[in-house]
């Protein structure tokens, strides 16, 4: 087991003051720690239900470094198996997708239905004496749950449902979730890759970081893509639960009819899919970036083919999958509306593709950071270069708004990551088999301390009219 | 992206002379990659050309597909090209600045008809070939790289050839870059 680095005690202390020590996001310790007390005992995203929509249909997927079969059986019950074999380990599925009733290990040919279930063992009689009892030997379940198509897993027998786990997040991942009554699919495979930074670099900038849009995508208001101007782009909502680590960012433009850079279909689909609460928030926003705790993001932002043209919005799902320290597979999904088009749901997705994808124009440059950044942040005394969270310390959070969570308004500020943060360390330096309180995660935010100097109202940056 | 149906052409002069074509003409729009003159390279596509590199899926032999129908990296015409280029120009493409070194390495070239015709210059030809592009970036020693196979539906015009529709596909089914924030 590893053991917990001395300057994780200290940011316990410092994170409260906004200061977060640049080494977590580069360490082969705190990758050994997040295996054994982060992805051991959080839900894990695994998978989209129209992944598999099919009896026997499957796709392999990863809590940490644990291969994951996701399937559905012959009466349609998803389930997920750790994919090896209970007699050596071997895989027993080795393709990313397809349909199978069985699973055959290759090495001495042990079977499993995809119910888990142990069914053929070879020369059972001879090897076994035909005594081996099969019921003891299927594939090890994972314990899955499912919230608006998504399937999560945890490998903690004893974590708290999803739907506390997710702690009133669902009203807000509706939005990404439920643009109609069928609410969405995948338009695709995920795409994937492996770059060098961190996954929590990745999950924290799909939490809300406004502050970065207008310049390190600085190109989209060169190139006259953005229907915001400089003026209004940091208006709306940054959204976190309390120590949950769940966070999202909601970006206003004012004047737009509601749901504007939606087809009308969708408008629709949203009106009658969501409660009038989760319309008032998401009624005016121009795009909307949030994270699932811990390494699940969405984005809804409008974009178009050709600069000047009337954005279309798009959806993306992405997980941040920890692949080692400073290391990470990229998972990206495009989800569309069920209920739309074919025609529809290809033109939104040309739209994603030229924007996000290895290809895409913001990932592009959001990939290039982080990269570079993490480098830095493996240096050898990188325990003690601590990173500025100071944005919104002393913020208030808003008393009218209609959603779970603290709400603050204009929608950039690092209150949701220091929260995120707080969860993180939380899990961390709660050791195994202890219970993960999230009443132990500190404030994010502390008005009462600093109670003059908010300055929410300016927006000074690069790009501004 | 199948061979099971390709004529193979015969060699005489003439296919010798219009391989070699081919093949300058696919090895020079390589170099303006390489020195990054995307606007010059832009002009080699048709005005209605796709350029497309699918997701490709490891999958169990036999599969209908390992390329996805639907899944694109690039999902590209000559007018969203374009933009790319534009963006690329802007000072602000960070992904880009420095430049990354990008190199081409072109082989395996196979030139047929486009369907069960003869193999001409007046009509559209079809080059498979291999490119394997390394990416160097930065002060890092390491190398990306991405080995693909196009497959290229290239037409002779008034102006020289032209790319109408090139399809890219890739071995990895993950990509060991940190983007492809360049073509390929």
């Amino acid at each position: 087991m590893a053991s917990v680095p001395e300057y994780l005690y200290r940011m316990r202390e410092t994170l409260p003051k906004g200061r977060v020590p640049a080494k977590i996001f580069n360490d082969p310790q705190i990758y050994q720690l997040e295996k054994e007390r982060l992805f051991s005992r959080a839900w894990v995203f695994l998978a989209h239900e129209s992944e598999i929509p099919q009896p026997g249909d499957y796709v392999l997927r990863w809590i940490a470094d644990l291969s994951v079969i996701v399937v559905r059986d012959e009466h349609g019950q998803v389930r997920a198996f750790r994919n090896a074999c209970t007699h050596r380990g071997n895989q027993v599925c080795k393709a990313e997708m397809g349909n199978a009733s069985h699973f055959r290990c290759s090495y001495h040919g042990w079977t499993f239905k995809n119910t888990g279930e142990l069914v053929g063992v070879p020369y059972h009689r001879e090897v076994y004496r035909g005594q081996l009892d099969k019921s003891e030997w299927g594939l090890h379940p994972v314990r899955i749950d499912t919230y608006a198509g998504l399937i999560f897993g945890t490998l903690d027998p004893n974590a708290e449902p999803l739907e506390t786990y997710l702690g009133g997040f669902q009203f807000y991942l509706d939005f990404f979730l439920r643009p109609g009554p069928e609410g969405t699919e995948v338009y695709a495979p995920p795409e994937r890759w492996v770059a060098d930074t961190d996954w929590k670099i990745c999950a924290e900038n799909f939490g809300g970081d406004g502050y970065h849009t207008p310049v390190a995508h600085q190109f989209g208001f060169a190139l006259g893509f953005y229907p915001s101007s400089g003026r209004t782009h940091f208006m709306g909502y940054a959204v976190h639960i309390p120590g949950r680590g769940h966070c999202i960012g909601i970006g206003h433009t004012p004047g737009l009819p509601p749901f504007a850079g939606f087809p009308p279909e969708v408008v629709e689909g949203y009106q009658q899919a969501l409660s009038p609460e989760q319309i008032s928030v998401f009624r005016d926003a121009r795009m909307s970036v949030a994270t699932v705790f811990p390494n699940l993001s969405f984005l809804i932002q409008p974009f178009s083919l050709t600069p000047g043209k009337p954005g279309l919005k798009f959806c993306t799902m992405r997980l941040w999958h920890p692949r080692g320290p400073g290391r990470i597979e990229m998972w990206t999904w495009c989800l569309v509306p069920k209920h739309i088009s074919p025609e529809l749901k290809r033109e939104i997705y040309r739209v994603y593709s030229l924007a996000f994808g290895a290809a895409g124009t913001f990932e592009q440059d959001d990939f290039e950071n982080w990269t570079n950044l993490s480098r830095q942040h493996a240096a050898f005394n990188a325990d003690t270069f601590e990173l500025a969270y100071l944005q919104g310390l002393d913020w208030e959070p808003l008393s009218d708004f209609p959603g779970p969570g603290y709400a603050f308004t204009p929608y950039a500020t690092e209150i949701g990551f220091r929260n995120l943060w707080g969860t993180w360390l939380n899990y961390l330096l709660t050791p195994p088999g202890e219970p993960v309180d999230p009443a132990k995660v500190p404030p994010a935010f502390s008005p009462a301390q600093q109670p003059s100097s908010a300055e929410s109202g300016t927006y000074g940056f690069v790009g501004e009219e | 992206m199948v061979l099971r149906d390709v004529q193979l052409p015969r060699i005489d002069l003439d296919y010798i002379k219009l391989y070699h074509e081919v093949h300058q003409f696919l090895s020079y729009e390589a170099l303006l990659l390489s020195e990054r003159r995307y606007d010059d390279w832009l002009t080699l596509f048709t005005d209605d050309a796709v350029y497309e590199v699918p997701i490709r899926v490891t999958r169990e032999r036999g599969a209908a597909w390992e390329f996805s129908p639907t899944g694109r990296l690039f999902d590209d015409t000559k007018e969203t090209l374009a933009v790319r280029i534009a963006r690329l120009n802007t000072e602000y493409a960070w992904a880009e600045d420095p430049p990354s070194r990008v190199r081409y390495y072109l082989s395996n070239l196979l030139l047929t008809a486009t369907d069960a015709g003869s193999l001409e210059p007046a009509r559209d030809v079809i080059a498979r070939y291999n490119v394997l592009v390394i990416r160097t970036r930065g002060e890092l020693p390491d190398i990306e790289f991405v080995s693909t196979h196009r497959h290229d539906r290239l037409r002779h015009t008034e102006d020289g050839w032209k790319i109408a529709h090139r399809t890219i596909t890739i071995d990895h089914s993950v990509l060991q870059v940190r983007n492809l924030s360049f073509f390929l």
